[in-house]
């Protein structure tokens, strides 16, 4: 083990964030079944929570968009909506379960030595494993629309490891700040509102202009979400510049979170 | 070859309020600003929890660290599982650490004792192949098996402590770091825990012990530290273990002028030469007592006690009447009292307490502890305290053993047979 002392280089902190992962990958699939575990035996109606918030979502922005102002989105809005919903929804109940992550690990955190980046991560995984649930809806919705994806479905890993990787890095963020400042709870319920309209979720980002729209076209979560259209819906390549300047963005966000998270994350225990 | 390391370790910590919210963040990040201070300059609200520690624990050693509350133990123990890291000094532990330190600390109550066996391993770093095969094992050292499938909400407290302790016994460590851990669970576990630590260490397991209970310290290590803020004391577990125990009572400094004080007492032995240790069972010594008196006082009496030093056992204690000494009511002035006693005890650390007691108000008036210390030093026993002074004979040996079995016959080493 390298010896514990105050300075080491970016690279040194890298390998050891990854290293650390994979020796308690363990440990991370635990956790993570913990929580599902946990959500089955209290909820009566357990995963299918996952499925029944964003089709009510939908619903209702559908009866907004077809009948109050129509709204042209190249395919049928229920669809356009649902797959913006579920891709959003990932996002925001990822980070809802980071934030908080570490600060209700406490007692673990401040006790017992793991890889603090398990608790925000297996929070995305919980996260993802909902919706992976929720997703056989959109298969169904697909068929009932009888919109059938293309070539392009074949883009799904890439868009997906984009996805996955920018809402790790916020994640990390999200969690770390919890524990400095407790109040960022609070505020994440109302900047995360505030971004999901700043985002493509219910209507395309082309629709609205000046300052507003530019906010939401230079916004990450937009491109991959747009992405995930373009290859599922579409049928057409989802590799766009600003796709493709949201992958860089977020790669390299999470190479300098996970550092910064290593580097701070032995103060957890002092403050937690 | 060593298993942990401290080299030279500081630790600072920070004693006041923390800016946790953010309402807070601006006027703390303004005063950080504007007010300058030397690098490496403690701020007014930081303090040395740690200042300059350096040990080492080679492997099948064991390091037992005790110290006064607040004196950094758990700090250091937190630096050796990783958990903090040193402001200043490197600390290094080589190996897989298994601590037994929070053992039940992830347990989820809405989970089964099974699950929680799994995630608890998990946290301390089990492979989940490595809780595969060891889950009976896990369960049965805990003596749980009926109960694997409860959730550890109706678990009672010790039930739950013994499945904690249970999974970490068997991690396979190459450094045992522990806290108090003996605490938990009844008599008979708590043996069995102090065996399977004997055979972790046995097993070349390097162990480091944090303990207030000073007997286990003695029951298991070779070395200790005594431990306040920086090192007081590091070497032998006796020696080390003498000194923390004088400090302890200096420290409490019980010098209260009243009616009668103690000026001083001495412990020798009776031929007048100090008692050097270490002391031979069964020795007779001799402690006088000196008492200045202030103002006359009767009905007083005087308390002789004896305690073993490493857990506070009371070994003896007797109250001497003023009738009893032939000392009518003490006058203003001086005096002095003998007590003498033997030393019929076992090895082990012991001191004395002499104070004198007010009848009427059950009030203790004036005390000395401790009023002297010795060490016995005997290789015949291996615990107990006193010296009953056992022999052991054989009689009656008339069994026409098989001639396999006979001594000569079979039992015999082998004198072909390498020499281990």
């Amino acid at each position: 083990m390298r010896p514990l002392s105050a300075q080491s280089s970016f690279r040194e902190d890298l390998e050891e964030v990854v290293r650390e992962q994979w020796e308690y990958r363990d440990l991370l699939f635990q956790l993570t079944r913990r929580d599902l575990v946990l959500r089955y035996k209290q909820a009566v109606m357990g995963f299918a929570w996952a499925v029944l918030v964003p089709l009510t979502n939908t619903a209702v922005f559908s009866i907004l968009f077809t009948r109050i102002a129509p709204l042209d989105v190249g395919v049928p809005y229920p669809l356009f909506a649902f797959l913006g919903l579920l891709t959003w929804n990932f996002t925001a109940s990822a980070l809802r379960f980071s934030v908080i992550s570490l600060s209700s690990n406490a007692n673990l955190v401040t006790k017992v030595y793991c890889p603090r980046e398990v608790f925000p991560l297996s929070a995305v995984l919980v996260a993802l494993v909902d919706t992976l649930v929720a997703a056989t809806l959109l298969v169904v919705l697909m068929g009932y629309f009888r919109v059938w994806p293309g070539l392009a479905a074949l883009y799904l890993p890439v868009v997906v490891a984009v996805h996955i990787m920018f809402t790790i890095a916020v994640a990390l963020v999200l969690a770390m700040a919890n524990l400095f400042f407790r109040d960022v709870k609070y505020l994440f319920e109302v900047a995360i509102t505030l971004w999901m309209f700043s985002t493509s979720v219910l209507y395309p980002s082309n629709v609205i202009g000046g300052t507003a729209g530019l906010a939401i076209r230079m916004n990450p979560m937009t491109a991959i979400i747009d992405a995930y259209r373009d290859a599922l819906l579409l049928g057409r390549s989802p590799l766009t510049r600003d796709f493709a300047l949201a992958a860089a963005v977020s790669a390299l966000f999470l190479l300098f979170v996970a550092v910064l998270f290593h580097r701070v994350e032995f103060k957890f225990a002092e403050i937690a | 070859m060593r298993s942990v390391l401290f080299d030279h370790v500081w630790k600072k910590f920070y004693r006041g309020e923390r800016h946790d919210s953010l309402r807070d963040l601006i006027p703390g990040a303004l005063r950080t600003i504007t007010s300058r201070r030397a690098k490496g300059e403690l701020e007014s609200e930081e303090f040395w929890a740690l200042k300059d520690v350096s040990f080492e624990v080679k492997p099948g050693e064991a390091l037992g660290i005790i110290g006064p509350n607040g004196a950094g133990k758990s700090t250091a123990l937190k630096l050796l599982t990783r958990i903090l890291r040193p402001t200043r000094g490197q600390c290094q532990v080589a190996g897989r650490v298994g601590a037994l330190i929070e053992v039940a600390a992830g347990f989820h109550p809405e989970l089964t004792g099974r699950e929680n066996v799994y995630l608890q391993g998990a946290i301390m770093g089990m492979r989940r192949t490595e809780v595969v095969s060891k889950f009976d094992e896990i369960v049965a050292f805990a003596g749980l098996e009926d109960f694997v499938d409860m959730p550890v909400k109706r678990y009672s407290s010790g039930m739950n402590a013994r499945l904690g302790f249970s999974i970490a016994a068997h991690l396979n460590p190459d450094v045992l770091i522990i806290d108090e851990v003996l605490a938990v669970g009844d008599v008979e576990f708590q043996e069995r825990c102090l065996e399977r630590m004997r055979w972790f260490k046995r097993g070349g397991v390097a162990i480091v012990l944090v303990s207030h209970n000073l007997q286990s310290v003695v029951e298991l290590c070779d070395h200790a530290m005594f431990l306040n803020g920086r090192v007081c004391a590091i070497g032998a577990t006796s020696d080390v273990i003498g000194r923390y125990v004088r400090d302890a009572f200096a420290a409490s400094g019980e010098a209260r002028q009243g009616e009668i004080h103690i000026n001083s007492a001495e412990l020798r032995h009776l031929d007048g030469t100090p008692v050097a240790e270490p002391v031979e069972p069964r020795t007779t010594l001799r402690v006088t007592v000196e008492f200045g008196v202030v103002v006359e006082i009767s009905d007083v009496t005087f308390a002789f006690l004896l305690h073993r030093s490493t857990d506070q056992l009371t070994v003896y204690a007797r109250e001497f009447s003023a009738q009893e000494l032939q000392l009518a009511s003490p006058v203003p002035g001086r005096f002095s009292i003998q007590f003498q006693f033997q030393t019929n005890l076992t090895r082990g650390q012991y001191h004395l307490d002499v104070f004198v007691k007010h009848i009427p108000s059950q009030r203790c008036i004036a005390r000395l502890r401790p009023a002297g210390h010795f060490t016995i030093a005997e290789n015949r026993t291996w615990a107990g305290v006193a010296d009953l002074n056992v022999s052991a004979t054989v009689s009656g040996l008339s069994i026409d053993l098989p001639s396999a079995v006979r001594p000569d016959t079979t039992y015999l080493p082998d004198p072909a047979a390498p020499v281990k």
